[in-house]
């Protein structure tokens, strides 16, 4: 097994390609969302089972968010848990034994070619450039809504040359913030992918187990670091400069 | 836009993940997020409220305690003072009522000392009576004649001056 760069077709929908990405993508949905209706379902005051393993997860990030976000947390709160919570589940989910082995043989150019039916989503870069453009538009979007459009545009320019400077520099760090959150996430996945598999070609008994701990908490660190980025972007863009020259 | 190309990036494989995610994201708000939030922060003010509320408890019983200990401290006071007020009367009354008998005593000794004196009288008198009358009636029997009435008054005050005497 090759992990390869770009996530393979697996059906089309008129023209709309279904990719193995795709697929993953509405499983972590669905089972998210399930989870959720079920935790949910029977709300009780003492907690059991899924409801208090949402609860702790939700309490946990809320506290995180409300320590850097203050008032508007509450705003910010559902689109970073939204972010951890969807990252995770794609990160230990692709790292589920066999879970990139289930595939069929197609023959494409005239070989015949393994096309697994599982992709680990953020290894596609298609799944993480798509988280950053959402986090990407969310800080704008909210920077607008809390500090008017005046405020936003005077973040950027000014008539005073160095400060005019700063802001361009600002500007094309907002692009960067898109490269490194889309990549860092699509990078540390894809190589993790491609280490497991390695590994396991080389040799597939217990020699893999520590590089899947590894992977474990990778998943967990990049779906902490994602939601920690994009919330300290967000609270960053939406607060009100307290020194105007 | 080749790099892009390379990684197998294209338009309508955003548009997908995007759509999904915002699915999601309104799913888990619906469903997760918001009942969650919302019994944290009613256990929160449950919590909240029963801490003020056992605090509450808490000072009110060190209040009735402390007002049953006065309370207890001032019973015991007015105990003993009633009970001293008692003493002292009852003291008082078995005084008066042993002055009151002594009294008593004596002025029925006084009055039987008097009653006997006029039973005494009394006798003396009839004694003399019966005196005179016995010595009228030797006199008439040894002077043989009878006695006037005269006579016999006359007799028997020279007879009762002797005795007197």
């Amino acid at each position: 097994m090759e992990a390869s760069l770009i996530a393979e077709n697996i059906a089309h929908i008129g023209s709309f390609p279904i990719t193995n990405s795709i697929l993953v993508t509405w499983l972590i949905t669905l089972i998210l969302s399930i989870s959720a209706f079920f935790a949910t379902r029977k709300m009780q005051a003492v907690p059991t089972g899924l409801q208090n393993f949402y609860e702790m997860i939700i309490e946990t990030a809320y506290g995180v968010v409300e320590d850097l976000a203050h008032t508007r947390a509450k705003v910010f709160f559902p689109y970073l848990m939204t972010f951890f919570l969807f990252i995770i589940t794609a990160n230990w989910l692709g790292l589920l034994p066999g879970f990139g082995t289930i595939g069929l043989n197609e023959i494409e150019d005239g070989k015949e070619v393994f096309i697994p039916l599982f992709r680990s989503v953020n290894s596609d870069l298609n799944t993480t450039l798509s988280l950053a453009l959402i986090s990407l538009v969310l800080t704008h979007y909210y920077s607008v809504r809390y500090l008017g459009i005046w405020g936003y545009i005077k973040h950027w320019f000014s008539l005073n040359p160095v400060i005019l400077f700063v802001g361009l520099l600002e500007i094309v760090s907002e692009f960067t913030k898109l490269v490194s959150l889309s990549l860092r996430l699509f990078g540390n996945i894809f190589a993790g992918e491609v280490v497991l598999s390695t590994i396991s070609s080389m040799f597939a008994f217990i020699v893999p187990l520590p590089f899947y701990f590894l992977e474990i908490i990778v998943g967990f660190v990049q779906a902490a670091v994602f939601m920690m980025l994009t919330l300290v972007f967000m609270v960053l863009l939406s607060e009100k400069h307290v020194e105007e020259h | 836009m080749e790099i892009l190309n390379q990684f197998g990036v294209k338009p309508i494989l955003l548009l997908a993940q995007i759509v999904n995610f915002i699915i999601l994201l309104l799913v888990l708000k619906k469903f997760l997020y918001k009942p969650i939030l919302r019994i944290l922060e009613e256990r929160k003010e449950k919590i909240a409220e029963s801490l003020k509320n056992s605090e509450e408890i808490e000072k009110k019983l060190a209040q009735i305690l402390e007002s049953r200990d006065k309370k207890l401290e001032e019973a015991a006071k007015e105990s003993k003072k009633i009970i001293d007020e008692a003493v002292v009367s009852a003291n008082q009354i078995i005084a008066e009522s042993h002055e009151k008998a002594l009294e008593q005593t004596q002025k029925m000794i006084a009055k039987s000392e008097e009653q006997m004196a006029l039973e005494r009288d009394k006798l003396h008198q009839e004694i003399r009576s019966e005196l005179a009358d016995m010595v009228a009636l030797g006199l008439e029997k040894t002077a043989g004649k009878v006695l006037t009435t005269k006579d016999k008054e006359e007799l028997a005050k020279s007879a009762l001056k002797d005795f007197k005497s």
